[in-house]
């Protein structure tokens, strides 16, 4: 293991250069990161389109409505109109407006939360493994505790809580709660509360291996703060376990806002994928079987490209698999 | 170990101390739950009342629930019924909790117990081929089968299966329940989901374990010797992937027992899972306390299980 930042410029390849060169190598990783920016742009034009009509959206109006001479009821997909190109929800709106409206929120309940969990995982993990003594023992404990309470039974009666509680009183008298709706804000805070157990561990565990490095020593040494050392100095040699856990807890995370959706204790009030197929349920069995190939295919699409990315880039960033 | 000690058996000091560092975990874990559902939710008396409840009869229900007590006082009161095991009554239909838990402990575990035997002898044989021809089609094929097969959500697979196996095909039941033998019909389908919801995890999981052992010297020196590629598999690399293989089906015993919260919603099995979503819904506090502990229990026991086995199984560990 080499200190990443301190490489001597003379060396030919950074370590980071290395990890890039082969991921590039996995073409079909290249393709599913540049699906990613796929998801990404239609996400942001979403946000744009929302800022720029005002309500009603138009995601929430009826196809009649707009008097482009469609039933106020499920409609097959039809070439006739590109709103209808994905069919209509059983109110008669557009397939197509709410999938891709439903992209934008993966992609925030995604990122986010998964930023949340990581920054509470990594912070922890690094000052138990960095200063030892009695911090090490009060993140194990939390983290044993954490650990031990059934993993969705704390997502569904945090869930539960958040939304009749004291904190989304709050939330919503702040002005981004008109753009962020609380049903979103409340996963954001569920997945981050919930699932940074095991990138804290294992943060925590290489922490204690790369405190001992002489560079290590070296820093302390030199004077510098011991908070400045495990910033500037520990933390990038363990960031790869941080870049890889992010992919997979923004996996958890718009995995969790399906079922959550699902269970009543999710988004409301804007479509989301999983609002979709939660309402596939009475749907299929009526034969309604758009709306949730489109919701289940966006989902999948966006879960796939993380997952096969997030795998090539573990592989890239392993430096035991030298090929 | 000291001399004095040398009559003990080392397992049994290490089982010990392991038992009595739960001890404050598990304290943790009932201090979270009161002031998650006792404290953080609002007042337990009032959720109990309902809606618009009078006043008088929330003071006079405080009082019963022994809410007006100082909050260490509740919370030793709770510990105490954790380790006594009696958690009370149900709000909602006014059965004992502990009575609430056997009711529900059997369809959970005829659903959970045989998806995930199967689910795991088919992913542990699929693994162990699939590593034998590391970087075969097959292996590329299984491969990526299985990382699509974790990019679809859970709800998807049990929707489509439940309207294209048993409401369009009608080759199952769409929903219900039977206690005895006539269980089976109605369990089939949901296995079947489990089964297709784990098994592209497992085989990921145990497909790297088998690649470990595969690389290893003795399995060289297996083939070398002319063993067939059946005999090395099963008989050489099998057994050392044992350890993993236990310790991951011990880690996973307690949800078995708390059950799956989506299947049991979705196909009316009156399990545990179903049941703890029902009393989160109506906020039926005692006995999603009950299950909270409970659900924590079972996890550091079971840890420590993993643990002990992997310790007999594996002569090379030493208990520390």
């Amino acid at each position: 293991m080499s200190p990443r930042d301190s490489a001597a410029p003379a060396a030919p390849r950074t370590p980071r250069a290395e990890a890039w060169r082969r991921f590039r190598q996995d073409r079909l990783a290249v393709f599913f990161v540049g699906l990613l920016g796929v998801y990404v742009a239609v996400a942001l034009g979403a946000q744009v389109a929302e800022l720029w009509q005002g309500r009603p959206f138009l995601y929430d109006r009826t196809l009649a409505e707009l008097g482009l001479g469609f039933p106020e009821n499920a409609q097959p997909p039809s070439p006739d109109h590109w709103m209808a190109w994905l069919g209509t929800t059983s109110a008669g709106k557009s397939v197509l407006l709410r999938v891709v409206h439903g992209t934008r929120v993966a992609l925030l309940v995604g990122t986010c939360g998964a930023a949340l969990s990581v920054i509470v995982g990594t912070t922890l993990g690094l000052a138990a493994g960095f200063f030892g003594r009695w911090v090490d023992n009060a993140v194990q404990y939390l983290y044993q505790v954490v650990a031990s309470i059934p993993y969705l039974l704390l997502m569904l009666a945090l869930a539960f809580l958040v939304r009749q509680g004291p904190l989304a009183a709050w939330y919503r008298s702040l002005p981004l709660s008109d753009h962020i709706s609380l049903g979103l804000f409340n996963i954001v805070l569920v997945i981050g509360l919930t699932s940074w157990v095991t990138l804290c561990r294992l943060v925590r565990a290489e922490v204690k291996k790369v405190r001992e490095l002489e560079y290590v020593q070296a820093a302390r040494a030199l004077g510098l703060s011991r908070t400045r050392i495990a910033w500037r100095h520990v933390l990038p040699n363990v960031f790869h376990l941080v870049i890889i856990n992010f992919s997979l807890r923004f996996v958890t995370a718009i995995k969790s806002e399906v079922i959550l959706t699902f269970l009543g204790v999710g988004v409301d009030k804007e479509p989301s994928w999983g609002q979709m197929i939660a309402d596939a349920k009475s749907e299929l069995m009526r034969g309604i079987w758009w709306p949730l190939l489109a919701a289940g295919l966006a989902l999948f699409g966006l879960t796939l490209a993380v997952n096969y990315a997030g795998d090539a880039l573990r592989d890239a960033l392993d430096p035991r698999l030298k090929r | 170990m000291g001399p004095g000690r040398a009559t003990w058996h080392p397992m049994l000091g290490f089982i010990i101390r392991r038992l009595l560092a739960a001890v404050p975990v598990l304290l943790g874990v009932a201090l979270i739950t009161l002031l998650l559902f006792d404290v953080a939710g609002g007042d337990p008396a009032a959720i109990k009342l309902g809606k618009n409840p009078d006043p008088a009869e929330v003071e006079q229900l405080r009082t019963e629930l022994g809410l007006d007590l100082p909050f260490y006082a509740r919370y030793l009161r709770f510990v105490g019924q954790a380790a006594t095991l009696d958690f009370g009554i149900s709000w909602t239909d006014d059965t004992p909790v502990r009575e609430i838990f056997w009711r529900g402990i059997g369809p959970t575990l005829s659903l959970s117990v045989p998806a995930f035997l199967i689910g795991t002898v088919l992913a542990v044989l699929m693994a162990l081929v699939v590593a034998a021809a590391r970087g075969s089609l097959l292996d590329r094929v299984v491969t990526a089968a299985a990382i699509a097969g974790i990019s679809i959500s859970s709800l998807v697979y049990i929707l489509v299966g439940q309207w294209l196996l048993a409401d369009r095909w009608k080759l199952f039941p769409v929903w219900g329940y039977e206690y005895g033998p006539r269980a089976i019909t109605f369990l089939a389908l949901p296995i079947l989901i489990w089964i297709a919801l784990s098994v592209g995890t497992d085989v990921r999981y145990f497909r790297t374990v088998a690649l470990e052992e595969i690389g290893r010297d003795y399995v060289r020196t297996a083939r070398s010797k002319g063993l067939d590629e059946r005999t090395v598999l099963l008989r050489h690399v099998l057994r050392n992937c044992a350890i993993p293989i236990i310790t991951r089906m011990t880690i996973i015993v307690p949800f078995l027992i708390t059950g799956s919260f989506l299947l049991e919603i979705f196909f009316g099995i009156p399990g545990l899972g179903s049941t703890l979503y029902a009393a989160i819904t109506s906020s039926d506090l005692p006995v999603v306390k009950a299950f909270t502990m409970l659900g924590a229990t079972l996890y550091v026991l079971f840890n420590i299980v993993a643990d002990v086995l992997y310790a007999a199984v594996d002569p090379r560990i030493r208990l520390s």
